[in-house]
């Protein structure tokens, strides 16, 4: 017996079979085109974007974010089962394909067969296992859906209808498989290269050959139309996610992580600035809506949307999209709601976890950018305030910027104005500056590189605040111009080496002050200190001691760096007790996006969450490395009551007490 | 030297603010007088010669008619001084009368050192030394910078005055302050609780405080956190910013969100256990003390 | 209508002061600069009403060297329409009388129907400039105002007095009125405006042009007050510690008098 089956078995290979489906096939295909023409039209609305240069990054991207499911596959569970289910759907698409080339092309026109023998056999039960595990989880995402639907997952009409299709088309198949199997191969051996159809073949072994192929012939032509039916349903139901998702890992913003684009202020041709409208926005951010398939992931994990703020990041894409395609004529910022778009701390948890690379963020921070920059608005009058102690006093504090420098009197340290010959530039930040308990950690990373024997030079009361808090507020000129003054400065002294202590300075001059033609490398403190200790410069005598660690955001998602400073613990003789939401899954401190300037007026408070996160490790010490976060926890841990149980300290002064 | 006082009266009460300027002048050895837009049923304890117009004809604001009043008694007197409070009235009318008679003006006066008068500069962390150069002076006092050492007494004899000068400006009436809602960037007094003081329950010793000191009460940020305290008493960066004349800071350790928002305070007390938290830098005065001790008997001493 | 406002470009409070030389004023070095507090709500209050009359012509006036110009820009940017600055170095050294006398001078002959001044400023805090102005232009003035409102050629304002006190008052414009904090909230530029305001007119007018009066006073000598007990550290028993706190407070403040 040959290995092999008959394609077309019972319904027929002559033109009454192939006439209708391939018409059928071409009709649904059309709709499909024109359904996503008419979207395209619509993400055309937006700028323009440089999102289809350096292919070759993004290509390689794409494949494996859509093969291999990286993305969706971060989160075990649901994750898993769409990864899986993708996998076997995918599978049959392929098997189909393989089918519909043999039949219709190769053997048709030249009678070449491939599904036959081995290859057959593996073909067989390749497609059987994929069906079989696609049906089996959807039925688990059907349950999680329909029975024990997490918080915040809604369901629509699109999710019925989806769940409805698939589960039609893979059942519809197997019965297919299973009426012509107990016709033709039930008691053979190849019928047992087809577990799954051979289980239906048993259940309909009873009937007729004449009933059988009647079953056959009827269930085929309805698994193609509800195969029709679901190409067509394509760009009309949340399955567009197929192309637009799968898209957008080609559109991705491929780095550096979070770096915002620079707005050109001295653009007299501009009539406004930011985002007021869907026209303000890119095509990619319009896409971005088109993308998003409501897995509520970024909801989950945002610390806004977790002490009942207003803000849901899907939730916000969702209304741009509702403006994008339905009113297009309305205000971004009504549509999305003011106190939203201020309670975004820019922590990336969102656009991190995104299984659709969507980014959040930046259209947050262009709807801020309108509001400041056009309306002159903040979300409250104390960032107004902190705006303008910057503009006078460099700083948001609002402190004399001649005293910038003075907690380094006493250090053996100078200003580059007295000595610019110096191995690293320490650039301070506003916080490490002048607030008592933050210069703590100015001091400690000073003894810490002299130990080293490491020459650090400072600014003094020449320095400016980084700028990062305005900018993620929304101040683009007030950030530009701080950028373009502190660059033209540390570019002045002919500085090699740039090291800060917090990262949201690092951030900033790493990435952000590219833009203004500022090429000196930055590192961040915790990687340039682990350096030396690896170096044998910087020597620690370890002291055993139990603590919890807390991924900054801007260390964290925006950098990436997560080791180093775990690193630097465990030579310190730390015994790092993780929070359950730790490295990319850190919960933020509530200082990011500017609002350490900004009262926390809405909701509870993140920064006790996150402090309570770290009470139950159990650990004593909760070690940070940001000045903002170190502030927020100080308040955190009075706020949440447990100032006996947990102290807040930075890994430089944890590091400094071993030297 | 001849000083002309002038004193205030409102809503049909003198204030007591004029005894500094009596004050005043006993420590210039000068002679003096008085004038007050007022009530005969509310005459000031002073002897010497009052000039009294009737503020329920001149009504109780009316810079053009006071002006009018007061230079008529001044071009009788021929004062070398005359005297206000820095009030509102005072601040109010001084300039009018300075620019009438082409006088030098110096505000707020908190001291006189060698016959040289002695003002405040830069929100008080200066001080400066005026040298007149006109024959007359219109001066106003801080108020509190000058206090008679005695309580005041005596029967001023009283000169009744009158004028019938038209005014551009009318006087429409008083408004009440607003019950419940607090600005405290107006107060002159804020006691301020911190975490140190333990617990909600301890609040009404910081408000008993407070109100000892004529003044408002306000918190940090963790106690406005933890509900202790409505968020519109905080002060801070992220809450009200404040200058008051005196701050209390109750168990406040200082943190610099905090400091940011109170730290143009003129005086500052700060209350802790801890010798060298770091409101201690910025505070005036650092009591080292168990607020829930210090703080009651501070206030029953206050009130005794 | 013609509107008035003049501002002050004075050093940030929080700056590290320190004695010039001559120990008459203090060192303008390290000093940020900043429009004087009072002047932005003044400069707020007369944008509003230059956008609530029709026709309207907003000019802010400022005294003081090159770089108070600096400040004149944010005024720009918040929406008056021209700058005029009497460019004078010697600034400081002025008295209220003669600031007000070349306020004065100015706007005798420009019919401005309001003129809008700062209560103080933050440095001096002579609170004399504005009334001392309006009283040499022979216009109704009126201070420390908190509330303004005006209609149909009349000017409504609430003064503040103390303890939250206020006196409702009102005049027929012309007239001035100095601003008190809290009157409004100042506005934040836009960007469109701060780069509309670097296109703005300035013009520069001399002292020269304008002083024609004698100073009344002079600044003799300035100093930091002796920390009086600065830094004091006190410690012992409770009540040893209110006796003392309490005669402290007698002698240091005002408010136990």
């Amino acid at each position: 017996m040959e290995l092999t089956r008959e394609i077309y078995w019972n319904v027929g290979h002559g033109l009454t079979t192939l006439v209708p489906m391939y018409l059928l096939t071409l009709v649904a295909v059309a709709l499909l085109l024109h359904g996503f023409r008419a979207r395209v039209k619509v993400y055309r609305q937006g700028k323009t974007a440089p999102r289809t240069d350096q292919l070759a990054v993004r290509i390689p991207a794409m494949l494996k974010s859509v093969l291999l499911q990286s993305k969706v596959a971060r989160v075990k569970g649901p994750g898993l089962a769409h990864a899986l289910f993708f996998g076997g759907f995918f599978l049959l698409f392929l098997g189909t394909c393989l089918i519909v080339v043999q039949a219709d092309f190769t053997d048709l026109l030249f009678g070449v067969k491939f599904l036959k023998g081995n290859f057959y056999l593996l073909f067989s039960v390749v497609l059987d296992i994929a069906g079989l595990v696609a049906i089996v989880m959807l039925g688990g995402l059907l349950v999680r859906r329909y029975l024990v639907r997490p918080a915040g997952l809604e369901s629509g009409a699109d999710d019925l209808i989806m769940h409805g299709l698939l589960f039609a088309i893979l059942i519809s198949g197997f019965v297919i498989e299973g009426a012509r199997m107990a016709v033709t191969e039930l008691g053979t051996s190849l019928a047992l290269w087809s577990p799954v159809g051979l289980v239906f073949a048993k259940g309909l072994a009873g009937y007729s050959e004449e009933t059988l192929r009647a079953v056959h012939s009827y269930t085929w032509w309805c698994h193609l139309l509800l195969v029709m039916a679901f190409i067509v349903a394509i760009p009309f139901t949340k399955f567009k996610h197929i192309f637009t998702t799968s898209l957008n890992y080609l559109f991705a913003d491929i780095g550096p992580t979070g770096k915002l684009v620079s707005l050109d202020l001295e653009d007299e041709e501009a009539e406004s600035f930011g985002a007021s409208t869907i026209t303000d926005l890119t095509w990619k951010d319009i896409f971005d809506t088109d993308a998003c398939t409501q897995c509520k992931r970024c909801q989950d994990r945002c610390p806004a949307h977790n002490t009942e703020k207003p803000l849901s990041p899907m939730k916000l894409i969702n209304q741009l999209g509702d403006v994008a395609f339905n009113n297009p004529e309305a205000g971004l910022v009504e549509a999305c709601d003011k106190d939203a778009i201020w309670s975004c701390t820019t922590c990336r948890a969102c656009q991190d976890i995104c299984p659709a690379a969507i980014e959040h963020v930046n259209k947050i921070v262009d709807m801020r950018r309108n509001l400041v920059l056009m309306e002159g608005e903040f979300p409250g009058e104390e960032v107004m305030v902190a705006m303008e102690n910057t503009e006078v006093n460099g700083n948001p504090l609002g402190i004399g910027y001649a005293s910038r420098g003075d907690w380094a009197e006493n250090l053996g340290i100078k200003t580059l104005a007295e000595d610019p010959q110096v191995d690293i530039l320490y650039f301070v930040g506003c916080y490490a500056s002048f607030d008592k308990r933050n210069i703590k950690i100015a001091t400690a990373f000073i003894k810490l590189c002299q130990a080293a024997g490491i020459k650090v030079g400072i600014l003094g009361k020449e320095e400016k605040c980084c700028g990062e808090p305005m900018r993620k507020m929304g101040n683009e000129y007030l950030y530009q111009t701080l950028a373009a003054e502190n660059v033209e400065l540390i570019k002045g002294y002919g500085v090699k080496q740039i090291v800060t202590s917090c990262p949201h300075c690092f951030n900033t001059l790493n990435k952000d002050y590219r833009d203004f033609d500022f090429d000196i490398p930055v590192t961040n403190y915790s990687v340039y200190l682990q350096q030396l200790l690896q170096s044998g410069q910087l020597k620690l005598n370890s002291a055993e001691f139990a603590c919890t660690y807390h991924d900054s955001c801007y260390l964290g998602r925006h950098n990436d760096l997560y080791d180093a400073p775990r690193q630097l613990l465990e030579a310190a003789g730390g015994q790092i007790v993780e929070m359950n939401k730790s490295r990319s899954e850190a919960f933020c401190c509530s200082a990011g996006g500017g609002r350490i300037m900004a009262e926390e007026s809405l909701g509870s408070r993140i920064n006790v969450k996150r402090v309570e996160m770290a009470v139950a490790t159990g650990a004593p010490t909760l070690v940070s490395n940001c000045p903002f976060c170190l502030t927020m926890f100080e308040d955190g841990v009075k706020g949440a009551d447990v100032e006996d149980r947990l102290s807040a300290r930075d890994i430089s002064e944890i590091l400094v007490e071993r030297l | 030297m001849k000083a002309l006082l002038v004193a205030e009266n409102r809503d049909g009460k003198l204030l007591a603010s004029s005894y500094e300027l009596v004050a005043f002048a006993q420590q210039l050895g000068a002679d003096s007088s008085m004038f007050l837009v007022g009530s005969e049923n509310a005459l000031p304890q002073y002897d010497g010669t009052l000039y009294l117009a009737d503020s329920g004809k001149h009504s109780e604001y009316n810079p053009a008619v006071h002006k009018q009043l007061l230079l008529e008694v001044i071009a009788k007197e021929q004062p070398d001084l005359v005297v206000f409070s820095h009030s509102s009235y005072g601040w109010d009318l001084a300039p009018r009368v300075a620019v009438a008679l082409g006088a030098a003006q110096v505000s707020e006066v908190v001291e006189v050192v060698e016959g040289a008068m002695v003002v405040p500069t830069c929100n008080a962390k200066l001080r400066r030394q005026i040298n007149v150069k006109t024959g007359k002076t219109v001066v106003s006092l801080q108020s509190g910078a000058f206090c008679l050492s005695e309580d005041p007494s005596g029967t001023p004899i009283v000169e009744k005055i009158d004028t019938e000068t038209a005014s551009q400006i009318v006087f429409e009436g008083y408004e009440e302050a607003e019950a419940g809602g607090v600005d405290l960037s107006k107060a002159e007094v804020i006691v301020s609780a911190g975490r140190g003081i333990g617990k909600p329950e301890n609040m009404p010793i910081i408000e008993g405080l407070a109100k000892a000191l004529k003044g408002e009460y306000g918190a940090s940020r963790p106690v406005v956190d933890s509900d202790w305290v409505d968020h519109g008493r905080q002060v801070g960066s992220t809450g009200q910013t404040v200058s008051p004349k005196l701050y209390v800071a109750c168990g406040i350790s200082g943190a610099i969100q905090h400091l940011a928002g109170m730290k143009k305070s003129e005086y500052i007390v700060a209350i802790n256990t801890d010798k060298d938290a770091p409101i201690g830098e910025i505070a005036d005065v650092l009591i080292v003390a168990d607020l829930k001790e210090f703080v009651p008997l501070m206030t029953a001493k206050l009130l005794a | 209508m013609k509107i008035l406002v003049c501002i002050k470009q004075v050093p940030d409070m929080e700056s590290k002061f320190k004695i010039a030389d001559d120990a008459t004023w203090y060192d303008s070095k390290d000093l940020a600069w900043r429009m004087n507090e009072y002047d932005e709500y003044a400069v707020e209050q007369a944008v509003q009403l230059r956008t609530q009359v029709e026709d309207s012509d907003l000019t802010v006036l400022c005294i003081g060297p090159q770089r108070v110009q600096e400040t004149m820009k944010k005024a720009l940017a918040m929406g008056c329409d021209r700058g005029v600055h009497i460019d004078d170095d010697n600034s400081f050294q002025k008295d209220p009388f003669e600031i007000a006398s070349m306020i004065a001078e100015f706007a005798k002959d420009k019919s401005f129907d309001m003129i809008f001044t700062g209560m103080q400023s933050q440095d001096r805090g002579s609170a004399q400039v504005g009334l001392m102005a309006g009283e040499m232009l022979s216009l109704p003035s009126i201070s420390t105002v908190v509330d303004f409102t005006f209609e149909d050629g009349k000017v409504t304002a609430k003064r503040e007095l103390e303890g939250g006190i206020k006196a409702k008052v009102s005049c027929s414009a012309p007239a001035l009125v100095t601003c008190q904090l809290g009157l409004n909230t100042p506005r934040y530029p836009t960007l469109p405006n701060i780069m509309k305001a670097k296109r703005k007119e300035l013009l520069t007018l001399s002292v020269a042009d304008l002083l024609k009066v004698d100073s009344t006073q002079e600044t003799t000598k300035i100093y930091f007050p002796e920390k009086r007990s600065g830094g004091l550290v006190l410690e012992g028993a409770a009540g040893d510690l209110a006796d003392k706190l309490i005669q402290i407070l007698k002698e240091n403040t005002g408010v136990l008098a």
